[in-house]
């Protein structure tokens, strides 16, 4: 039950409260060049959603099992190697180059995969497929769970990165979402010359992002709610 | 020492083993996943411009290869690309093309703010289309509004708005269509440029001679002098005369047509021609890259 409160938690801390654009700032390059239209913007949030929960799979078991400190299955390993006995291996430092390896492989597969069996929905996504192995917010996913695969003593399981990763894609998705259509309504706006595209578009994430801090302290809410049902 | 040594090579092996599990993975997935795809198609984006601008109809310019791949488009519709990514087309696809020249857009209307009359104060929105929709905004129901509908609509900046008319610069239209279809009023055509100078009735208006001369102090009034010495170029519909640009070529001769119009209804568009530069294809028109591909604003 812990665990599902945990997950719950996670899931609405990376969707809502700490919103990985509107919050921490990554991801920013697509949230602004793909906001333009609401379809478009919905199909790169579902892209990003997708490729979130791979790469952030795959970097949880590339973490949990060789990259985090004093992992037990690559300790083994180095001692049946012949590694001398008193030293624990830690091979964090391989996480940032073995991250982004790991995410422009599986946007690479998932490229061809869509490629070859939903040609539509690849004609559809164009160019933003390949975008994303540079999308920032996706290696922040992978971090965050290494973040918290550091301390032996509290360890990320398996679904808690999963539910971070589903919960920053999601959140990505609203945020990109909401961006697109006010964008769209901005069209219809008269803009002073000086603020005409990237300077509004800057100004409205600005206020989207301030909009955002309401949702500071819906995780406590929900915590109590659940502990509520559970008695 | 040999610790430390061993440890860094471990973690060069670990990597090293990743990258070969990726490979495979990423191999393997190029040969189960492999997408059959024309040769053609290829070489047809490569001699597309890539301007992306839409003017043949279909979404960009990889939409129309695969059109043209297929045998479903014509080989002709490229506008941008002008006659020599017309050749290389039909290089690719192994057919012959009769000659072609560009289309660009003209404007058939030449009255300036002052010459078109009976003008009413408007202060609604500053654009033709809303314009449009107020009766008597001006005298003229056929004629340019001013406003700049095609002017905005332009990514070449091919269109000046002088005087409250608009006037497309030849050298610079691309023949994208997008003018075209802004124009509320219709009054922008695409014309075959067979010289870099082309004739063009500029008015449109269909009314009888009074009505005309009440509205405007240059517009035809539908007198049909023009059509006789035109050697049947020129011929008189709803009170206006209609070009034949199939019949009109570099050596028509309208000069008679245009001494004998008693308003300016007729004009020259474009740079006369000097007389070596007749022979051969119209020059290509080169897309600019800098205002059209990438209409986004930036990428990360």
């Amino acid at each position: 039950m812990d665990s599902i409160i945990s997950m719950v938690l996670i899931f609405i801390g990376a969707a809502l409260i700490n919103n990985f654009v509107l919050h921490y700032f990554v991801g920013i390059c697509p949230f602004f060049g793909v906001s333009r239209k609401v379809d478009m913007a919905f199909g790169m949030g579902c892209a990003v959603t997708f490729v979130i929960s791979i790469a952030s799979t795959l970097s949880w078991i590339l973490t949990y099992f060789f990259l985090r400190p004093e992992a037990a299955f690559i300790n083994n390993v180095f001692h049946a190697l012949g590694g001398p006995a008193d030293i624990m291996i830690d091979l964090s430092v391989l996480s940032y180059i073995a991250y982004i390896f790991v995410i422009a492989s599986s946007v690479q597969f998932v490229e061809m995969y869509v490629k070859k069996f939903f040609p539509a929905l690849h004609q559809s996504f164009g160019i933003f497929l390949p975008l994303i192995t540079t999308n920032c917010a996706i290696l922040f996913a992978c971090l965050e769970i290494m973040k918290n695969l550091q301390n032996p003593e509290k360890l990320w399981g398996f679904h808690e990165a999963l539910a971070l990763a589903l919960g920053g894609g999601i959140g990505f998705t609203i945020a990109i979402v909401i961006m697109g259509g006010l964008r769209e309504e901005l069209e219809l706006c008269e803009v002073p010359k000086a603020l005409k595209g990237p300077g509004i578009a800057l100004i409205v994430a600005g206020i989207l992002a301030m909009a955002f801090m309401g949702f500071t302290g819906v995780d406590r809410g929900v915590a109590d709610a659940i502990s509520m049902i559970r008695n | 020492m040999e610790s430390i040594l061993g440890t860094i090579l471990f973690a060069a092996g670990i990597l090293f083993v990743l990258a070969i599990i990726m490979a495979l993975i990423l191999g393997w997935a190029n040969i189960a996943f492999h997408v059959e795809t024309d040769p053609k198609v290829d070489a047809l984006n490569e001699a597309l411009p890539g301007a992306n601008c839409g003017g043949c109809g279909y979404v960009g310019c990889n939409e129309y290869a695969v059109a043209v791949a297929e045998g479903k488009a014509e080989l002709t519709l490229c506008g941008p690309g002008g006659a020599s990514c017309v050749q290389e087309i039909a290089g690719i696809m192994g057919q012959e093309v009769k000659e072609t020249w560009p289309f660009k857009a003209v404007v058939h209307c030449a009255a300036k703010r002052d010459q078109r009359l009976k003008q009413q104060p408007y202060e609604g929105e500053k654009t033709c289309a809303a314009a449009n929709l107020v009766p008597g905004v001006q005298g003229c129901t056929y004629g340019c509004l001013g406003y700049g509908d095609c002017f905005n609509v332009c990514d070449y900046g091919a269109i000046d708005m002088v005087e409250g008319l608009a006037i497309i610069n030849p050298e610079k239209c691309t023949g994208c269509k997008a003018c075209v279809s802004a124009c509320p009023r219709g009054i922008i055509t695409m014309v075959p440029f067979k010289t870099t100078e082309v004739m063009v009735v500029a008015c449109s208006n269909k009314d009888k001679g009074p009505l005309v001369k009440d509205v405007c102090s240059i517009g035809c009034i539908g007198c049909s002098a023009c059509a006789k010495p035109s050697d049947g170029l020129l011929t008189m519909v709803d009170n206006i005369p209609v070009m034949d640009y199939d019949k009109f070529g570099k050596d028509s001769d309208l000069s008679k047509s245009i001494e004998k119009c008693p308003r300016e209804s007729l004009v020259y568009i474009g740079e006369p021609e000097k007389k070596e530069e007749l022979k051969g294809a119209p020059e290509r028109i080169e897309a600019d890259f800098e205002t059209t591909i990438d209409k986004t604003d930036w990428w990360g």
